[in-house]
């Protein structure tokens, strides 16, 4: 084992380290850390015997074992990219309705005080939006 | 259910603006002239749009942050439910219809024949443009799209003019916040099993509408928000 073959070893280890603190703290689902320590305990493998990965690899029909991980980085990425897609439209909905929830607020907290009042008679108020904030709490 | 008469109504003019300032007073107050209840969802604007259409008698309704129009129009259609309306009509600001074509739409839903009208465009066109052309073709596509998605033959290219019974609005939800929601409109009304029509509404194309306009990339942009939201509920 040279010296890159070690500290990349040593970044997996730290990352399995990582993983399990989370794992035993529950901020992370189980399954995430049982998946994660696989993929992490797979790197330390094949960068201290790359001799499995070519045989996985031939295995597996692929040519290299290089080509192999190759494939299996874009895979994953591409499945990253999905679940990252998904949670990004859950916040924006998440977004969205609080957003309605508080146009919806504010407009009844104006019909309560402001209904004597037609609204062309007040004072053009240029920061109404920062105004009808504090008046939702 | 019995639809109640158009007379006794109380019917809810939804229009969702953004940075709407040149155009929003002057389409309220043609509104108003005929309709009492004028929703404005102010969907985040940086300008005057919310204090211009409060002046002209609309009831505003602010988005503190931009969401887009389908969110814009899901929060008055949200509302107005809330101030117990019997019809609700959907319009955009620069969609350059006449005022007065809004009862076209109204009338096949308060006479009971169907629970929702979408307008589209009139006949009697001058002879379309190239881009024009190009468009319909890309539209093609768009209805194709719709037509796999729904599992039921429907018009796609409505011009934003909709108008619903109060059962309608209530059983559509619209999750989609960007420009999808033209689709989306006429996916869940199918899926809810209510009934749509198409009605015919003159469109006056003026310049601030084509310098305001999407360009047909955006169809694209639209297909693609579409069918990663099919997959990502």
């Amino acid at each position: 084992m040279n010296a890159l073959q070690g500290l990349v070893v040593l970044l997996f280890v730290t990352l399995a380290v990582l993983t399990l603190s989370a794992g035993l703290r529950g901020t992370v689902p189980k399954r995430v850390v049982a998946a994660a320590l696989l993929l992490w305990a797979f790197g330390g493998v094949a960068t201290v015997y790359p001799d499995t990965v070519a045989e996985l690899a031939h295995a597996l029909g692929v040519g290299r074992g290089a080509d192999l991980l190759l494939y299996m980085t874009t895979l994953s990425l591409a499945v990253a990219c999905f679940y990252m897609y998904a949670r990004f439209r859950r916040v924006e909905r998440q977004l969205t309705m609080l957003v309605r929830r508080l146009a919806m607020d504010a407009a009844a907290a104006n019909e309560r005080t402001s209904l004597p009042v037609p609204r062309s008679s007040m004072p053009s108020d240029p920061i109404r939006h920062s105004e009808a904030a504090p008046r939702l709490m | 259910m019995r639809p109640v008469a158009l007379e006794q109504a109380r019917v809810f003019i939804i229009v969702a603006a953004y940075n709407e300032a040149a155009s929003i007073g002057d389409l309220v107050r043609d509104l108003m002239e005929q309709y009492a209840h004028v929703v404005v969802v102010d969907d985040g604007s940086t300008d005057e749009t919310a204090e211009l259409a409060s002046e002209a008698g609309a009831c505003v309704l602010t988005h503190l942050i931009n969401r887009g129009q389908g969110a814009a129009l899901q929060t008055g259609i949200t509302y107005a439910l809330s101030r117990a309306a019997d019809y609700i009509v959907t319009l955009d600001v620069d969609g350059q219809y006449d005022v007065k074509d809004i009862a076209l739409l109204l009338g096949p839903i308060s006479d009971g024949t169907v629970h929702s009208t979408l307008g589209c465009r009139g006949s009697g066109h001058d002879k379309p443009s190239l881009g024009m052309r190009l468009r319909s073709a890309l539209r093609a596509f768009g209805k194709l799209g719709a037509r796999l998605g729904l599992r039921a033959p429907a018009p796609l290219a409505h011009n934003g003019l909709c108008a619903f019974s109060r059962h309608a609005a209530q059983m559509i939800d619209l999750q989609l916040d960007r420009l999808t929601h033209g689709s989306e409109i006429v996916q869940q009304i199918v899926a809810h099993g209510l009934t749509l029509r198409e009605v015919p509404v003159r469109v006056r194309v003026s310049d601030y509408a084509l310098r305001k306009g999407q360009r047909s990339s955006a169809a694209l942009r639209v297909a693609f928000r579409y069918i990663m939201a099919r997959f990502t509920r």
